[in-house]
């Protein structure tokens, strides 16, 4: 059977020291230690989807994401909140069910009337 | 075009967008009667600056621009009243989801998100669920996050709109955003409507 290729941060694997050799498992420690922790780092993507984030910062994201697939899984959420949220409004419709009472309507249509008069 | 020709048209904007943007507008506001003040501002908006529109977007966008507008003025005026600070809501960031030293507790990390955001845009559920969501968010939250998010004001306007410092608003839209994601996750994507299980 063909070894399984190396996955750094394997989607779906419990733990990111699961099926990793000495050599392995040390960088994934070197990692952790030097790149801000998941609680900190998700703070982090946060901020930077509202102003650029350093280069030296960046440079630590990539790193961590290696050994961190569900803060790079949050990051991918984030945009997709944004993504998302920016389509809401033309949908909002959808979105419930509260009713545009017919007297706001007619008051509205009697305040155009006023209005271009 | 004439008078009663834009007053035509306003009447039929009422039926054919009145609650689209009534909708849009109480989740944002959550009073019905603001929100129906801020309609109707909407439209007479509309017809005093019909000649702007050139019929580059489609009418519902052109109008969902001109209440985001609106909205923005309502918060720009509430924050000259009010503190629009809130850095108790989350104030734990949902600490179990990570473990001491501070990773994510593998378990309650976040799941795989499965339909592209262009498959859930067709998805009359899915908005039910974000307007859920957004609507659990408490009052203050909720607006600087919409505004953000929705409306696309830059922070730094946000901070000068409601009168807030850089790092409140960060920590506000931090919370926002880790309330939503999880609320989108239990109620969407884990259910079998959201398609990830």
């Amino acid at each position: 059977m063909p070894e399984e290729p190396y996955n750094p941060s394997p989607i779906g694997n419990p733990s990111v020291l699961a099926r990793r050799n000495w050599w392995q498992t040390t960088l994934v420690k070197f990692i952790g230690k030097h790149t801000p922790k998941c609680r900190e780092m998700v703070r982090i993507l946060s901020q930077s989807m509202d102003e650029p984030m350093p280069l030296g910062m960046r440079v630590k994201k990539r790193l961590h994401f290696l050994i961190c697939c569900w803060c790079q899984r949050y990051e991918e959420q984030l945009v997709y909140l944004r993504q998302t949220a920016r389509q809401f409004p033309g949908h909002a419709d959808e979105a419930s069910d509260a009713e545009f009472s017919s007297e706001a309507r007619e008051r509205i249509r009697q305040k155009i009337a006023e209005s271009t008069h | 075009m004439n008078i009663s020709d834009i007053q035509t048209a306003a009447s039929r904007w009422v039926d054919d967008h009145g609650e689209c943007l009534y909708r849009y507008a109480l989740v944002r506001v959550r009073k019905p009667e603001v929100a129906e003040d801020l309609v109707q501002e909407t439209f007479l908006a509309a017809v005093r600056g019909y000649d702007k529109f050139g019929g580059r977007s489609s009418e519902r966008s052109w109008l969902v621009g001109i209440l985001k507008n609106k909205i923005v003025d309502r918060f720009r005026k509430l924050g000259r009243e009010t503190s629009f600070t809130d850095t108790e809501f989350l104030s734990d960031e949902f600490s179990e989801k990570f473990v001491s030293i501070g990773f994510w507790n593998h378990d309650l990390g976040p799941h795989e998100w499965k339909p592209e955001p262009d498959a859930v845009m067709h998805r009359t559920e899915f908005w039910q669920v974000m307007g859920d969501c957004l609507s659990k968010l408490p009052e203050k939250i909720r607006a600087v996050f919409t505004m953000r998010e929705m409306d696309e004001v830059p922070s730094k306007e946000i901070c000068a709109i409601l009168s807030i410092s850089d790092s409140n608003l960060w920590v506000m839209l931090h919370r926002a955003r880790m309330a939503l994601r999880e609320c989108l996750e239990m109620n969407w994507f884990d259910t079998p409507a959201g398609g990830t299980v």
